[in-house]
């Protein structure tokens, strides 16, 4: 068979630099979880694979690696598996040949070498069987070729593979064959088009009997070449690979095969299942096209009694009656895995659905000695999956004789693999066999999917999109939140103004914050030491954020005051003033808010008097205002007259224009001055573009009839002499070394100025203001007061005293805000009568107490007001300290407090307190990506911290 | 038929002009006469072209270097001396054309195109014994507008869509009839690598490997039926009407270097099928071959093709721009390209997404494949254009200005009578106002074989276009400068 492609390409193909090869000069060894190498033997724990010179030379658990090589450990929740092997594509499909047998097109022709297949490579697909064409009897000569490959004489598998052909329905019905003859004749005509066979099953048979018998009959109905080229391919032991989906096509292609001893492989196979002893002892083998198109509109398959309606389970069928089977789909290459799985129902399991798209399609099309297994000899064509194949994992690296093709990593690029797989990916899945979601609830096992620094999907169970990174971990919990901590301030002591913005004096992540961040602490609720008069201002952020972006997350989310005071008579006095002055606040924006609610609902028209009760009061209000109307017409003609009467006692003030002509340019320009007098002193503007390109500033004298002004423009100094007279200006102008003599005329006896609008006259009788009303000042320090009155946040108090707490509680309940108490030592004897009216409390680190009353007991307070139904925080009053507030949460746990409880306070809790619940503190699509994933129980003393991820980022030890 | 070299066809002149050289001016005439009555389809006269001396203020010959201040002598249609304006006897009674002013330069050589046909692609799958010539329209705006861009010979082609097409010729865009354009009245087969409309490559790759089949099995058929004493082929030759002149009625045995039929010299050639013998003359390396490779792919294709067939040594690619990344394989096979007329590739990187975008002539240049450029359009697009793109995108000048005129002229089998001025060489010179690579500079004058066929200031289109002038009713325009119309 002519092959001349084939020796074209082993000269020498160039492909192009797109795919840039690592270079390679040693070994390479790949670690995973779980090899399977498809070889007979099970998956292998802790396996790896060694590779050389693109062959795999070793695959074994306990693998030690040469030196010199170049070892490259993908995690323990990897798994290497072998390319997978396409028993079907579309890669190299053209056009059918017109006849309908046309066992000389060859599938190398009309595959493109140049091509780039990387949606399959990303898919796992390393090699692929390409078949000429489809739809006839013997549509022409297939082949496997490599998707890829550093090597391009070596990307042929196996050609020729199979005579590829059909039996089935699509291949009974070829159109008619016209040739027209050159040059027509008379005689001849044009022609007509020759009908071809086969129409029925029966003529199908007979064809293929009949071309593998030669002749001339062979030669009369399907062309010259047919019968000869299939003859070359017949002697050379070419498999046939025949399309039958119905019993009585594969019984058919049963029975030819025994009889003239064909090699055959059965394409399609829908209803294989039906006659699988058949095919069991026929020792046939059958590469099953799974009746589902990925990516395509939904498919009918018909409302007969006997219309086939697509039967996934016809592999389960198969594997027990022990009849060698592959799996293929031709529609969509890439989804190949998706396509195994599907056919695993009815029961295949994963280990045979694995072998049905590797090792099965290879031996099936002659390409089991270069692909199909992890194997010493084989091309080192290995896949990297971020879970069992069968079980949901998706290709997360690709490699192709021993170089990596592709991997998930960079964004799509191939980076030169790191010796530790990078969990930089951009899509994180943490899987858990405790999920803690932050307000109680627990999913065992979780699951959770982080995407772009947000939780996408929460969940018993999660999709693993392609090129995600999977953690594994025994609890997860959101991250944790100190409630007032000092990380970020750097040992400073002072104490802002209430507005001070806090986010000023933070920036992305150091060593020290990654290193609490590692510690549990994602979130540090920051404020400065020390009293403010008119509180001082909290700012919740993370510290270990590596970029500004989402760093912060309010400033101020609230401010911190005292209710204590040093003399403790006063206690409460500075706050019960901040309170009521943040009421005023409040009412003066209410009211200017009803004001203006008003004001854009009346009539623009003036408004009069209000009262509207009697007519004779209208009248008398008309008469009233036609008064005042002429007095207003009095008033204005008194001020014209007083304007044209008063003798001129400012000859100077006004505007002046004129010509003057500036050498050595011959035109004119125009001058404007515009001048005020004041008693002598004079100012004003002169605006000229031959003196100077901007408005020259001028000030001066007007003494004696002369007029002297100057000032600086932009080409220097201008100095302005004039004699001013009834309206018109004589003037010479100075600047740089000429002297400029003009005209002017005053066009305007007045300057315009700008000048706040005087009440006039008319106002003053007006009841109601005309203009908009205006708003009040906006007071930074008061603002956070006025969000905890409409109940969008709170504010923290410092109290601790039994009797002052109520009070403050009163106080505050009054002003109709919920706080939350800071110190608190002696709520716990009045958390009943408190617990409904605050947000929460931040207790102090002494979690456990004496009882003074009860002899040698103890308290935990944390858990006595926990249990009071009041919401409780921890907060460090530390730096890095912070990073041990979780151990305290432990021991508060193991002492007493509910472990529900104490997370909660670390959480969701806290986050609800300061009104922050929409970012943080809880395991819910949406919120920040900030996870901390535990080896044993959160807040168990014994647990500790494996992972941290703060906006989806992982913090790296 | 064996290709011969048709020598050049009898320019116009003026009786005037004959009159006033003499006596073996008139003997000259004479002898043309006789030549013209024995025009045929193919042959043609046995003609001198035209007498001329260019002056121009800088030659540049494409032969070595530049001349300032040169003169170019031309006789006959050929150039007779050419250098500086010192050394070089300028005879008194020629007519001069240009001036100091004036850049001259060969005029250019576009080896492939398909532009002045009727049609350019046939429906008929294996078509080689069609030919160009039936399709060819000499009064097509396309050959005024090469003409002005400066382009004085072309190889003419059938389009691309065909797996075996028709022979080709050479011409220059001067004349009426076809045989006043003709310059090699046959010149090369043309074959398609890419796929023809409704096919695939793979069906695409069958049908050229089956066309040469049929050929050997047509050869070995009718060896076979002589070898019997039958005489089929005669009687099929006699009932088409083919004449079987000397030559044609004498056999000989097949050349060719990849695959023989032996004894074909028991046939007549004249006898062969029409069908067949294109073909055959391929095989035999008589002709050229132009393949056409519309992907990567198809290069490789093309050249087991060629080498399966023996006329690899004869084969010029005609490339379409993704084809540099199969240049590799071009270098080793060491053949001449044309390249495709738009000179950047671009394409994206499915890995990362970025667009990345490819020169192909530096590709080709920097592996040291010759190659020839093809003009865009015909007129604002022309060679000069694509040769000043390639210099700007990164080609040597002196490479560019090959890519043109003489590269071209080798792929045309003409390399030693078009494409640079030298002593010996067609007069084809192109008088232009400034470089020929600058977008500023004019064609101003054209000398086709030593008549001028084309000044700027009685060019019609130009000056209406450009200048705003409207020639005079009556005047004859410029493309028939000289024509006196009973000569054909």
């Amino acid at each position: 068979m002519r092959n001349g492609l084939g020796r074209a390409l082993t000269a020498a193909l160039a492909l192009t630099a797109l795919l840039a090869p690592l270079a390679t000069a040693g070994e390479v060894v790949l670690r995973a979880g779980t090899v399977h190498a498809v070889d007979g033997s099970g998956p292998l724990k802790d396996g790896a694979v060694r590779i050389r010179d693109g062959v795999i030379v070793e695959v074994g658990a306990n693998l030690v690696a040469p030196s010199g090589a170049k070892v490259i450990d993908y995690g323990p929740s990897a798994v290497i598996v072998p390319g997978f092997v396409a028993a079907d594509s579309v890669y190299a499909r053209g056009r059918a040949s017109k006849r309908t047998a046309a066992p000389g097109l060859s599938a190398l022709d009309g595959f493109d070498f140049y091509g780039q297949y990387s949606v399959a490579l990303s898919h796992g697909v390393t090699a692929a069987y390409i078949t000429p064409a489809s739809g006839r009897l013997i549509a022409g000569q297939g082949a496997v070729v490599k998707l890829g490959g550093v090597d391009p004489g070596r990307r042929v598998l196996s050609s020729p593979a199979t005579i590829h052909g059909s039996v089935r329905a699509d291949a009974r019905s070829v159109p008619g064959f016209w040739e027209p003859p050159i040059p027509p004749t008379v005689e001849e005509g044009l022609g007509y088009a020759k009908p071809q066979l086969p129409h029925s099953l029966m003529g199908a048979v007979l064809a293929l009997e009949e071309l593998m018998a030669g002749g001339e009959q062979a030669l009369e109905a399907y062309g010259p070449r047919a019968a000869s080229d299939l003859a070359a391919l017949i002697t050379g032991g070419t498999t046939w690979r025949l399309g039958a989906n119905s019993v009585e096509e594969m019984r058919a292609l049963l029975e030819l095969s025994a009889q003239n001893g064909m090699p055959l492989v059965i394409d399609g196979g829908l209803e294989a299942d039906v006659i699988a002893e058949e095919l069991a002892a026929a020792g046939a083998r059958v590469i099953f096209q799974v009746p589902f198109t990925a990516n395509a509109p939904v498919r009918s398959w018909g409302q007969g009694e006997d219309s086939y309606w697509p039967n996934m389970s016809v592999p389960a069928e198969l594997a027990k009656a022990g009849v060698d089977f592959a799996i293929s789909h031709s529609g969509s290459t890439a989804d190949l895995l998706f396509t195994a799985r599907l056919a695993m129902r009815g029961g295949l399991d994963a280990e045979q659905a694995l072998r049905a798209i590797t090792l099965a399609p290879a031996e099936f099309l002659g390409a089991a000695d270069r692909v199909g297994s992890l194997e010493p000899g084989k091309d080192a064509d290995v896949l990297v999956m971020n879970g069992e194949p069968m079980a949901g994992g998706s290709v997360v690296a690709t490699w192709l004789d021993g170089e990596l093709a592709w991997s998930a990593q960079s964004s799509g690029g191939q980076s030169a693999g790191s010796d530790k797989a990078s969990t930089k990916s951009s899509v994180v899945v943490i899987e858990v066999e405790e999920l803690h979601i932050g307000n109680g609830q627990v999913l065992r096992p979780g699951a959770i999917t982080l995407r772009d620094g947000q939780i996408v999907d929460v969940g018993s169970r999660v999709s693993r999109t392609a090129g995600a990174m999977v953690v594994r971990g025994f609890a997860a919990t959101p991250g944790l939140i100190d409630a007032y901590g000092f990380l970020g301030l750097e040992g400073s002591k002072k104490s802002p103004a209430a507005d001070f913005p806090m986010s000023r004096i933070v920036g992305p992540g150091d060593e020290l914050d990654r290193r609490v961040a590692l510690a549990g602490v994602t979130t540090v609720v920051l404020g400065p030491r020390g009293r403010g008069r008119a509180g001082l201002p909290m700012m919740p952020y993370k510290p270990a954020a590596s970029s500004s972006a989402r760093q912060v997350i309010a400033d101020p989310i609230t401010v911190r005051v005292d209710w204590t005071e040093n003399n403790r008579l006063q206690s409460g006095q500075n706050v019960r003033g901040l309170l009521e002055k943040a009421t005023k606040y409040v009412e003066g924006w209410a009211e200017y808010r009803r004001k203006l609610a008003e004001w854009e609902a009346a009539p623009k028209s003036e408004s009069k008097a209000k009262s509207k009760d009697d007519e004779d009061e209208d009248e008398k209000d008309e008469d009233a205002e036609e008064d005042e109307k002429e007095e207003e017409k009095d008033t204005k003609k008194k001020k014209k007259k007083k304007g044209e009467e008063e003798p001129e006692p400012f000859p100077v003030t006004g505007i002046w224009e004129g010509m003057l002509v500036r050498p050595p340019f011959a035109e004119e320009t125009s001058i404007r001055i515009q001048l005020i007098n004041d008693a002598g002193e004079v100012e004003g503007s002169i605006r000229c573009s031959a003196l100077s390109e901007s408005l020259i500033q001028v000030t001066g004298r007007f003494a004696d009839g002369e007029l002297r002004i100057s000032g600086l423009g932009s080409q220097g100094w201008v100095e302005l002499i004039g004699t001013p007279k009834q309206g018109e200006l004589e003037a010479r102008v100075l600047v740089g070394e000429s002297e400029i003599e003009f005209e002017a005329k005053r066009t305007r006896k007045d300057v315009p100025r700008a000048s706040r609008p005087a009440a006039s006259k008319l106002d003053e009788e007006a009841d109601e203001p005309k203009g908009k009303p205006r708003s009040p000042k906006f007071d930074g320090k008061l603002e956070p007061f006025r969000r905890a009155m409409q109940g969008d946040g709170t504010i923290v108090v410092s109290v601790d005293r039994e009797d002052e707490i109520l009070a403050c509680v009163d106080a505050f309940e009054a002003a109709g805000i919920r706080p939350v108490l800071y110190g608190a030592d002696d709520l716990h004897y009045v958390a009943d009568k408190v617990a409904d009216r605050i947000a929460g409390v931040m207790l102090d680190y002494r979690i456990k107490i004496h009882d003074r009353e009860k002899g040698l007991t103890f308290i935990n307070r944390y858990a006595q007001i926990a249990n009071a139904g009041i919401p409780i925080a921890f907060h460090s009053l530390a730096e890095e300290g912070a990073a041990e507030l979780p151990t305290h949460a432990a021991y508060a746990v193991a002492n007493g407090l509910s472990a529900k409880s104490a997370l909660r306070a670390l959480t969701s809790d806290v986050a609800a307190m300061f009104g922050m619940e929409d970012r943080v503190g809880l395991l819910q699509v949406g919120m920040d990506a900030d996870v901390v994933l535990f080896d044993g129980p959160p807040l168990d003393p014994g647990s500790s911290v494996v992972h941290t991820w703060v906006n989806g980022e992982e913090i790296s030890r | 038929m064996t290709l011969r070299r048709i020598p050049m066809q009898y320019s116009m002149q003026s009786t005037s002009q004959l009159f006033s050289r003499g006596a073996h001016q008139a003997l000259r005439v004479s002898l043309f006469g006789l030549a013209l009555a024995a025009v045929t389809s193919t042959a043609s006269a046995m003609s001198p072209g035209g007498d001329l001396v260019i002056e121009a203020g800088r030659i540049i010959t494409q032969a070595g270097g530049e001349i300032t201040d040169g003169v170019i002598v031309i006789r006959d249609g050929r150039i007779e001396a050419i250098g500086a304006a010192d050394e070089v006897e300028r005879p008194w009674d020629l007519n001069v054309v240009g001036g100091p002013e004036f850049t001259a330069y060969p005029g250019f050589v576009e080896a492939h195109t398909s532009g002045g046909m009727d049609r350019a692609n046939e429906s008929i799958d294996v078509a080689p014994f069609l030919n160009i010539r039936d399709s060819i329209d000499p009064v097509s705006f396309f050959f005024e507008d090469v003409l002005r861009n400066g382009i004085t010979t072309l190889g003419v082609h059938q389009g691309n869509n065909c797996v075996i097409g028709a022979r080709g010729m050479v011409v220059r865009p001067v004349g009426r009839t076809v045989e006043e354009l003709m310059v090699i009245g046959e010149f090369g087969l043309k074959l398609s690598a890419a796929p023809k409309s409704g096919s695939s490559r793979a069906t695409q790759a069958q049908a050229l490997r089956v066309a040469f089949d049929d050929l050997k099995s047509y050869l070995e058929d009718s060896v076979g039926e002589r070898r019997y004493d039958g005489d089929k082929a005669k009687r099929e030759a006699l009932y088409q009407g083919r004449e079987l002149d000397e030559e044609e009625s004498k056999g000989r045995a097949m050349g060719g270097t990849a695959w023989k039929v032996d004894g074909l010299e028991l046939i007549p050639r004249g006898e062969l099928d029409v069908k067949q013998r294109p073909l055959l003359e391929l095989v035999e390396g008589n002709y050229a071959a132009f393949i056409y490779c519309g992907a990567p792919m198809d290069v490789h294709l093309a050249l087991e093709i060629a080498r399966d067939n023996g006329f690899l040594h004869r084969t010029t690619l005609v490339l379409d721009n993704s084809c540099w990344k199969a240049a590799d394989i071009i270098a080793e096979a060491g053949v001449s390209v044309v390249l495709d007329s738009a000179m950047t590739h671009i394409e994206r990187d499915p890995y990362t997404g970025k667009e990345i975008e490819t020169v192909v002539p530096r590709v080709f240049a920097d592996r040291g494949v010759r190659f020839a450029l093809s003009s865009n359009n015909a007129s604002s697009q022309s060679l000069w254009y694509q040769a000043a793109l390639a210099n700007g995108l990164g080609i040597e000048r002196s490479a560019a200005l090959d890519a043109v005129t003489v590269i071209p002229a080798e792929i045309l089998g003409l390399g030693d009578r078009v494409g640079s001025l030298q002593v010996g060489f067609d007069g084809n010179v192109v008088l232009s106002s400034g470089d020929p690579l600058s977008t500023t500079s004019w064609v101003e004058a054209v000398v086709v074989e030593g008549e001028q066929v084309y000044d700027r200031k009685t060019d019609a289109r130009n000056q209406h276009l450009f200048e705003g002038q409207t020639p005079p009713v009556g005047k004859q325009s410029s493309m028939s400068q000289g024509s006196t119309g009973n000569r054909r």
